[in-house]
């Protein structure tokens, strides 16, 4: 199947550079203490952030002197195409897992010992990249909570079929069997934080979609940052002459 | 792409900040003391934000990141709005929406003694002050002022509390008085105590006035003050119809 025609188009009409729209949102579930909805084209994901709070159940801290995260991933069962089936599958323990120790790293937790910060990551329309999208809605979230983070953790995908790097796979790009390289990066530090791959690449090329990858991630931590100054400055209390 | 560093001090001050971005920089700034107030964090000669926010400055040498937020993070002094979670032989567990149970001893009081321990059911909003936060332990509260005085401190009585974000809080606390508290202080006759982690207590004779009180306060965060003002006015035109 062809998925990059003679003319350098894919199957929706990007580019090979080109990401997908991305439409963000901030405070969107009101008994939160942070939430956010991030859209990556028909990509749909929701972020509920708890916290800091008490701990709920003490036999899960690990660290003494440092905030327990947790994370919860989870496909809504009208999220794709066939109704799933369970809610919690493997896959969504390994992606709660995954997406817990980005957010951890990216978090200073050595500032609110003691406590528990709770992430729920819902996805509400499945079109591949949900993890990109749960850890850019998870960034959104927790800093609309106030909690403090030494970076915006950014996340972004891309692949390589019909020996063309892609940025930014769909669903379709996904199931098609080439590689699908997932990168989760902090801009300012200029750090790598997730660095996921299915199937197999020679290095050269891995090193090329790896950039792609995280050039994309570039882009979305500027739109991040553009909807968090928006959303600040609406939240702007009037001070005191 | 490198970290953006403002070199010169001034170029941040009143923007809008995120997490990750680099405000100061230390190694152009030699023998100088600086202040670092809520929402900073160094690392090694970089002072990085970590939360979104605006960064404020003042003579000769404080910073800080003013945010609003719907958690509370416990600062010595504040009045803040409790609620009794627990009582044991000695302290009162107070949840103050922060990142831990706060405790209230319970000889805190204005002329305390083990024989006038007072009884808190769970549930019971009380108005205190926070007195000690070490990290790692839990913060300890105060129903007396710096003096050992009541000052007002202690359970409120009937009315009705709500929960809002920390501006808001700061804002109906800051003086000159709030231009809408000014404005219903005018026409209704009403007491409210305003804790600094988001609680709002509000107390009238008739119901009314409370509703009237409690939603003026809720709709006012984002209001400029003749916003403010015209809003009351509207509120208050609809309910003397």
């Amino acid at each position: 199947m062809e998925y990059v025609n003679p003319e350098g188009l894919r199957l929706d009409g990007r580019r090979f550079n080109e990401m997908r729209q991305i439409v963000a949102e901030v405070g969107v579930v009101s008994k939160a203490d942070g939430s956010a909805v991030f859209e990556m084209g028909n990509t749909k994901v929701i972020a509920a952030v708890y916290g800091p709070r008490e701990i709920q159940n003490k036999s899960l801290q690990k660290k003494n002197d440092h905030a327990l995260v947790l994370c919860e991933y989870s496909m809504a069962q009208f999220s794709t195409g066939d109704r799933r089936r369970q809610k919690f599958d493997r896959r969504s323990t390994e992606l709660s897992l995954v997406i817990r120790q980005t957010m951890e790293a990216c978090i200073l937790t050595e500032l609110l010992p003691h406590s528990q910060i709770d992430i729920f990551l819902q996805v509400l329309q499945a079109d591949g990249g949900t993890r990109s999208a749960c850890i850019n809605a998870a960034t959104l979230a927790l800093a609309d909570a106030g909690i403090p983070m030494r970076d915006l953790a950014v996340s972004c995908s891309a692949g390589y079929l019909n020996s063309t790097p892609l940025l930014d796979l769909n669903y379709v790009e996904d199931s098609a069997g080439g590689a699908d390289v997932t990168v989760g990066i902090l801009p300012k530090l200029d750090k790598v934080t997730l660095l996921q791959m299915d199937a197999k690449l020679p290095m050269e090329t891995f090193e090329t979609v790896f950039a792609l990858a995280s050039e994309g991630c570039k882009a979305i931590a500027e739109r991040i940052r553009e909807v968090l100054q928006e959303n600040t400055k609406q939240l702007e209390y009037r001070r005191a002459a | 792409m490198g970290t953006e560093v403002s070199t010169s001090p001034t170029s941040l001050i009143d923007q809008t900040v995120v997490p990750g971005d680099v405000v100061l920089d230390l190694s152009n700034m030699t023998n100088q003391t600086i202040k670092l107030g809520s929402g900073l964090f160094q690392d090694n000669d970089a002072i990085s934000a970590m939360r979104a926010g605006k960064l404020r400055y003042t003579k000769p040498n404080k910073y800080w990141v003013e945010s609003s937020h719907k958690r509370y993070i416990p600062r010595p002094e504040d009045a803040v709005l409790g609620i009794v979670v627990d009582s044991k032989s000695d302290n009162f567990w107070v949840d103050i929406k922060g990142p831990q149970l706060a405790l209230l001893p319970v000889l805190a009081f204005e002329g305390g003694t083990r024989r006038n321990i007072p009884k808190f059911e769970v549930g019971t909003l009380l108005y205190v002050r926070v007195v000690k936060t070490n990290t790692g332990m839990n913060p300890e509260l105060s129903c007396t002022d710096a003096s050992g005085k009541a000052a007002g401190f202690g359970p409120l009585k009937d009315g009705f509390m709500f929960e809002t974000s920390t501006g808001l809080s700061r804002m109906l606390l800051s003086s000159p008085t709030c231009p809408v508290l000014e404005a219903l202080g005018k026409k209704l006759s009403f007491e409210t105590a305003f804790g600094l982690n988001g609680r709002v207590w509000v107390h009238a004779a008739a119901p009314r006035v409370v509703i009237i009180v409690a939603n003026a306060l809720m709709n006012s965060e984002t209001l400029s003050g003749t916003q403010q003002r015209i809003m009351v006015e509207k509120l208050l035109e609809k309910i003397s119809e």
